[in-house]
């Protein structure tokens, strides 16, 4: 009996504990995310201008299906999501993979040099890409000379090219970054599976998609998640590169709540509708990968 | 432990000592001091760009420190976007702690700020007289029969020309002046084959020429009462959109995407002309070689349009006052300075190139300079002369989201569709889109 | 590893490094020419280094708002990595349905654009400043306390939690430590590259905040960096070389914070606590 007691104090003592651990950071964060978002909700219901704004009941949700602008910028984001994600995940896995390789020389110029991009300055990097691939730039120039394109392609003036620009600028910014994510990773897993697994003759495409790939799974999850609602709310490079256009072919839904809070007349009912609508899809997307990844054991 | 346990307090230390720049006496609008006659005020000011307006405001300081040593003037300067979310953040906050005394705000968005808060500005009728202010910034800045606005920097258009290219091509200074579109198209093709050089930039983002155009007619984007959408009947706009084609087709024009690209075109001589407001002077000026190889011209008009006249605007802001405390007091210091004082308007042609729209500033001594850089042109006086020829548009609450919406279909009128179908898919989009 | 395959590694890693650091390296090349070289997109160095930095140390208080940034991207990222490492243990270590579900609500704060809240989250903030005004607008506290506490990195804490060895614990809890103890000697030490790039990204992501910053803080003693670079490129004729150099100050410390906490990705964590 003094043992049953026993089992279920310490169970409730673990229980105790664990809810000590999260509380300050669960706490905070309904303070100063929840409370906001629950404002945001009950403005999404809401219309008009500045501080003249009416309730309008789901109006505004009904507007954001004939909103062209609204479908505009959503065929958008989904496209850099379907294509720069995937890539870019792929690519920092690969480079991460070739640098904790302990022959590797200069390994730590390496790492410095991609992970960069992370560090540079967005405004810097805006006007350096605009320049790079104006269509008198150096990019253009160089595939000229290489033979590659008989024509200047215009980057940045072009509906398809400048989401092509869009998402070289993406990735070329993020890889870096992500790839800090797997590296920390990888220095946890113990090096003696490699050398078990190479004993056993296992090559070195084997090891990586048998023993890195499955141990790195809550990692790529991750950066997987934190990528697609990176890129559905992505706004920087849109703004600053192509701001957007030519006329509205790269705009992403952030860049149009923005518009439509501080470009327009400041309807801040609809921004918070328009916003809701990342938060489903977000929802929906997310709650996708994480069946994907058969996520708890 | 210990050590996890020091960084803890460190780091509630360091956070401790962050709130030593919390707001002590600099707190703008909440300024709470009762002025007393005699007693020391504050009122802070919000402008974007340094030299220009942030200089405008420094001077007024001084100008005004000698009739009234009381009053302290903070100035903070910000970027412009960032001010418009500042003072929306500001507005919607329910509390003037964050909100200026005065604030610059750009003509063509005055009107939302005005009617998205009502009741958030002071009304300035007891300071200013509008009727002193050029006619075409009175519209813009006042609301409900209420003049809201002090009238600021002008953003008179003028049409900057590089003499040497348009010599190389055959042609004189005298052969630009009042001009049409198809003209300036013609003289265009011209430079563009003795010298091969583009006439000038275009940004497909930024249908700045198109806004000048129509308002050179007397037209813009919405109708008179400031929300109607004014594009599918809209003459004056079918015209602009099909010089505007015309002359990106003629293979004159430089595609840019950037303001730097827009400075560096002209900074490197790439291009021969540069239609735009004169507060473009001191980048144009920046580039010492080209010195006395420039002239300003009139701005060029709408071929198929009567009334439009050798005159439009680009840009422009006014100074607003906010309605907390110290607006009275902010009201004062504009009466003085920017409201009526035609010798400070003087300095701020002499000192910084800025050309206000205080009609009695006009006849000033400053105004009648030459510039050795134009070639001894008397580029103020021209302005301020043009100035007077501005035709008052509205320019409502919809500027932007018109011009976002425009951008789209003008893309598609470039691409080959017909006018009229572009001009009525806009207004039809215009339209859902404001209510 | 054959001849062909090395020799492919590095070619590829040097494109990828290449293509990486070229931006970079212009940025520092414009930060020495004058703005009308800049604009024309010259990538040659040229000699105004100096006069850039003196014009930006005279036309804006830049040593003040780099204080200001230490400020708050240091004492975020402290408190920072401790609230999200202890939350994310918590979740991981000491699982249970209901905390499972309160992290997957938590999830949620992550998936609505800043831009939605900013106004609801500064009216708050405009509340607090009539009762506390310490923490409220125009203060650099106030620029901290929403940004510390991020699901993104609780997430990614439990994420790597995941990967850690539980057994350690079990023989933490033999040799007698208590729950708080096993946390801070024996999780935190062993995770240290985990910690080392949460870090990184919690500095650099604090560093270059720009929105919330720009609307809480009002008074131009506590601007951050990044507005007041903002600030510079809204001219009507803009410095560009002065620009360019405030960026690259303003680059230099969270690249060396990175390039400080990268020797913990270096292998040698093989087999670590015994």
């Amino acid at each position: 009996m003094s043992t049953a007691k026993k089992g279920m104090s310490i169970e409730r003592k673990s229980n105790l504990t664990g809810w000590l651990f999260v509380s300050l950071a669960v706490i905070m964060i309904f303070v100063f995310y929840f409370y906001p978002m629950f404002q945001a909700l009950l403005l999404s219901f809401k219309s008009g201008t500045g501080m003249n704004l009416q309730f309008t009941g789901i109006d505004n949700y009904k507007r954001l299906f004939s909103d062209i602008t609204f479908i505009t910028a959503l065929k958008n984001t989904f496209i850099y999501l379907i294509i720069q994600v995937p890539i870019m995940i792929i690519l920092a896995l690969f480079i991460s993979v070739l640098l904790n390789n302990s022959q590797l020389k200069l390994k730590g110029f390496f790492r410095t040099a991609i992970f960069l991009p992370a560090v540079t300055s967005l405004v810097a990097y805006s006007v350096i890409f605009k320049y790079l691939f104006a269509t008198d730039g150096l990019v253009n120039k160089l595939l000229m000379n290489i033979h590659l394109i008989q024509t200047p392609i215009a980057w940045i003036t072009d509906p398809f090219w400048a989401k092509v620009t869009i998402i070289i600028a993406i990735t070329w910014r993020w890889t870096g970054y992500n790839m800090i994510f797997y590296l920390s990773s990888l220095q946890n897993i113990d090096n003696s599976i490699y050398e078990a697994a190479r004993i056993d003759g296992a090559s070195a495409t084997r090891q990586f998609f048998g023993i890195t790939i499955p141990l790195l799974k809550p990692i790529i999850l991750f950066t997987s998640i934190t990528s697609t609602i990176g890129t559905l709310q992505l706004f920087d490079e849109v703004v600053n590169i192509t701001k957007g256009g030519p006329g509205n072919s790269t705009l992403s839904i952030s860049q149009y709540i923005y518009n439509l809070s501080f470009k327009y007349s400041s309807d801040f009912g609809y921004a918070a509708t328009v916003s809701y609508s990342i938060v489903v899809i977000i929802i929906i997307l997310a709650f996708l990968q994480f069946k994907l990844a058969g996520d708890d054991k | 432990m210990k050590k996890f346990l020091t960084v803890l307090l460190a780091s509630f230390m360091l956070l401790t000592a962050c709130s030593n720049n919390t707001n002590t006496a600099n707190e703008g609008g909440g300024n709470t001091a009762a002025p007393e006659a005699g007693k020391k005020q504050e009122i802070t000011v919000w402008a974007w760009d340094k030299v220009f307006n942030i200089g405008a405001m420094e001077r007024a300081k001084t100008v005004y420190a000698e009739k009234n040593a009381d009053l302290t003037v903070n100035l903070v300067e910000n970027a412009q976007a960032d001010i418009i979310q500042k003072l929306n953040a500001g507005l919607n906050s329910g509390t003037t702690k964050s909100l200026p005394n005065i604030v610059l705000i750009e003509d063509y968005r005055a009107q939302s700020f005005l009617q998205a808060y009502p009741d958030a500005f002071f009304a300035l009728d007891e300071y200013i007289n509008a009727s002193d202010f050029a006619d075409y910034k009175v519209g813009p800045t006042s609301y409900d029969g209420k003049q809201y606005g002090v009238p600021f920097d002008s953003g008179v258009a003028g049409l900057y020309v590089r003499t040497d290219y348009l010599q190389e091509a055959g042609y004189s200074v005298d052969d630009l002046q009042d001009i049409t579109w198809d003209q300036y198209i013609e003289i265009a093709k011209a430079i563009k084959e003795k010298t091969g050089k583009d006439m000038l930039t275009q940004d497909p983002n930024d249908l700045g020429l198109i806004r000048m155009m129509i308002q050179s007619a007397g037209s813009w984007y919405l109708k008179e009462d400031g929300t109607t959408p004014n594009l599918a009947d809209n003459a004056a706009l079918a015209d602009a959109l099909e010089t505007y084609k015309r002359l990106m087709d003629a293979g004159v024009v430089k595609v840019v995407s950037d303001w730097s690209q827009f400075v560096g075109a002209f900074n490197s001589g790439e291009v021969a002309s540069v239609p735009t407001g004169n507060w473009i002077t001191a980048s144009i000026k920046a580039e010492a070689e080209q010195s006395g190889k420039w002239a300003i011209v009139p701005f060029p008009t709408l071929p198929n349009t009567p009334s439009s006249v050798h005159a439009s605007n680009l840009g422009g802001s006014s100074w607003y006052v906010l309605n907390v405390d110290g607006k009275e007091a902010a009201g004062e210091f504009l009466k003085e300075t920017f409201g009526s004082n035609a010798d400070f308007y003087q300095t701020l042609v002499t000192d910084i190139g800025a050309i206000g729209t205080l009609k009695a500033a006009a006849s000033g001594e400053a105004y009648s300079a030459a510039d050795e850089f134009f070639g001894g042109q008397k580029t103020i006086s021209d302005f301020a002369a043009w100035t007077e020829q501005i035709p008052n548009v509205n320019y409502g609450m919809h500027t932007y989201a018109i011009e976002d919406i425009l951008v789209v279909e003008v893309q598609n009128y470039m691409n080959g569709t017909d006018l009229q179908t572009v001009l009525s898919n806009a207004q039809t989009q215009a339209e859902t889109q404001i209510r | 590893m054959s001849n062909i395959k090395k020799v492919g590694m590095y070619v590829f890693l040097s494109v990828c490094a290449f293509i990486s650091i070229f931006p970079f390296l212009w940025m520092l090349t414009s930060s020495t020419n004058v703005s009308a070289d800049v604009t024309k997109g010259r990538i040659l160095p040229g000699s105004h280094l100096f006069e850039n930095i003196r014009n930006l140390f005279e036309t804006v208080d830049i040593s003040n708002a780099l204080l200001n940034s230490a400020k708050v991207s240091i004492s975020t990222t402290l408190l920072s990595l401790l609230i999200a490492s202890l939350a994310g243990f918590g979740f991981e270590i000491y699982r249970s349905k209901a905390r499972d579900a309160v992290f997957s609500i938590l999830l949620l704060s992550m998936m609505i654009p800043f831009a939605a809240i900013m106004i609801p989250l500064f009216q708050m903030f405009g509340k607090i400043s009539n009762v506390v005004p310490f923490v409220g607008i125009d203060t650099l506290s106030g620029v901290v306390l929403p940004t510390v506490v991020t699901a993104f990195l609780i997430f990614f804490f439990r994420q790597n939690a995941k990967m850690f060895p539980k057994d350690l614990l079990e023989a933490g809890r033999i040799d007698g430590l208590t729950e708080i103890g096993l946390f801070f000697k024996v999780f935190m030490p062993t995770m240290k590259t985990t910690y080392a790039a949460a870090g990184i990204i919690t500095f650099m992501s604090s560093w270059n905040n720009y929105l919330w910053p720009l609307i809480v803080l009002q008074s131009p003693e506590n601007q951050t960096v990044p507005l007041l670079i903002s600030t510079l490129g809204s001219a009507y004729s803009p410095d560009y070389g002065m620009i360019m150099t405030a960026i690259v100050i303003s680059t230099i410390p969270t690249a060396l914070v990175f390039f400080f906490m990268q020797k913990h990705f270096v292998a040698g964590m093989t087999g670590s606590v015994k």
